[in-house]
């Protein structure tokens, strides 16, 4: 991803609409009791399309911007984000996105990763209360709502970030490097172009 | 050059966490810093009017929700039935309570609302993500008269109490939080205990500790006991309703000494919320 002022606003404006989005929003409605994390999955798209230091950057930022939204101790949201955004990017760096299902697989795993960090994280703070066995039905439907968001946000981002963006979808590279056959002019053999 | 960019990359990584580790260090138990506040005060309008904006989108997706779960109640049946629980309670815990020790505490009425508190109406306009929290926080903070501890509830009974303020919003801690812990008692029969959640399931909360050798029954609705004494108090005022027993099996109650509770007010679904401000607290 190439940064410029003008790139750096529209993720700065990202990063705030999915705050808000996900307050006043996502977290206020349910479907199967359970309200959909939109975070995790802004935050692997903005690795994936950044690579790590964008990943993490994001990360942290989406994190402490969630903690002071809800007046809640700082850090722990971060701390959480922050290693999500950067195994999103550590992902895009190592391998290369082969299907237009990576971006949401990886969405659930990282939703399902960030989670059980929030849970570490009160853990190492201290659970002072008995925790249900739905804890794990809700992490794993958060899970599933993020591979269908994550769909959804992967196209968004890139479509808002599109100028910013060195490496185009190995599908649409394939689709252009398809062979197509140039109808030949008399008397001459059929070329093959782009093969 | 390449080694470079790996060890600025490196730093910056390094700094993030540590930053975040000092954050949580410096931050925790401490309520709302000064950066927090001023985040929290730019944001809050913002909030607020995404999510007056956004309450149509809710309900829709709400709506389905509850349709699915085949959850839709005739809204006339629901108010009458909110109606009769208060009055229920409020009678249950009425003739519960003995006239000397409500001369003892000054307590001159009871009821859903006690005297000597002035609610401050809010709207949620935020709430936490993550299973592992229950937090929502509201539109109204200490310009409304809004202070930490005060009791929050909303009109089907107690929904959890104020942990941090801002000039402009507030955190309320619900009572299905972990950190939450609410001394309560059965009425009629005024068995004490402390309430506490069951992280990640809102509906069930466990009536634990129960110092009595009195049964609790099924259906029986839990108030707060808002003790006081020795220059302590509880956080709540008392005989604010809070939820009724779903389970109560004698093996439980004798061997963990506790009962299950489900809430009267639905803690994944709140909107208008009602902050007991005042008191005689502080």
């Amino acid at each position: 991803m190439i940064l410029t002022p003008n790139i750096l606003a529209r993720i700065v404006a990202i990063v705030i609409a999915g705050v808000i989005l996900q307050l006043t929003f996502f977290s206020q409605v349910a479907l199967f009791h359970v309200s959909p994390d939109v975070l995790p999955s802004l935050v692997v798209v903005l690795g994936l399309f950044g690579g790590t230091l964008t990943g993490a950057v994001c990360g942290f930022s989406v994190g402490f911007l969630l903690d002071c939204l809800l007046i809640a101790p700082l850090g722990g949201g971060s701390l959480v984000l922050l290693a999500t955004g950067y195994l999103a990017g550590l992902f895009r760096e190592r391998f290369e996105i082969h299907s237009v299902l990576v971006p949401p697989l990886l969405c659930m795993a990282l939703t399902f990763f960030a989670e059980l960090g929030f849970g570490a994280v009160e853990l190492m703070l201290g659970i002072d209360a008995p925790v249900s066995p739905l804890v794990v039905r809700d992490i794993l439907l958060k899970s599933i709502f993020a591979f269908f968001l994550g769909w959804g946000i992967y196209a968004l981002l890139r479509r808002l970030l599109r100028p910013a963006l060195v490496e185009e979808p190995a599908a649409q590279l394939r689709r252009r490097r398809r062979p197509r056959v140039i109808r030949p002019s008399r008397g001459r053999r059929p070329r093959v172009m782009g093969a | 050059m390449y080694r470079k960019q790996v060890r600025r990359r490196r730093a910056v990584l390094a700094l993030l966490i540590v930053g975040s580790f000092a954050l949580l260090s410096v931050t925790y138990g401490q309520g709302s810093d000064g950066v927090q506040r001023g985040v929290a005060t730019i944001f809050s309008p913002i909030q607020s009017v995404a999510d007056r904006a956004l309450k149509p989108a809710r309900d829709l997706v709400n709506w389905f929700d509850e349709t699915f779960d085949a959850k839709g109640e005739n809204a006339h049946l629901h108010e009458e039935l909110e109606v009769a629980r208060k009055q229920a309670v409020g009678s249950q815990a009425a003739i519960a309570e003995n006239a000397q020790l409500r001369e003892l505490v000054k307590l001159d009425r009871s009821g859903a609302i006690p005297s000597g508190y002035a609610p401050v109406t809010g709207r949620v306009i935020g709430r936490s993500p993550t299973v592992w929290f229950a937090d929502v926080t509201i539109d109204v903070g200490s310009g409304d008269g809004v202070e930490v501890e005060d009791p929050v509830v909303n009109g089907d009974g107690l929904v959890g109490r104020v942990t941090a303020v801002t000039g402009g919003s507030a955190r309320v801690t619900l009572i299905a939080d972990h950190s939450s812990a609410v001394a309560a008692k059965v009425v009629p029969s005024g068995v004490q205990g402390v309430l506490k959640p069951s992280v990640g399931d809102p509906g069930d909360l466990i009536l634990d500790f129960l110092n009595s050798e009195k049964p609790v029954g099924r259906n029986q609705s839990v108030v707060t006991s808002g003790w006081r004494g020795q220059g302590i108090e509880s956080s709540y005022p008392p005989n604010l309703p809070i939820g009724e027993v779903t389970e109560a099996s004698l093996v439980e109650q004798e061997a963990q000494q506790q009962v299950h509770v489900r809430p009267f007010a639905d803690l994944r679904e709140l909107d208008l919320v009602q902050v007991l401000t005042g008191g005689s607290r502080g």
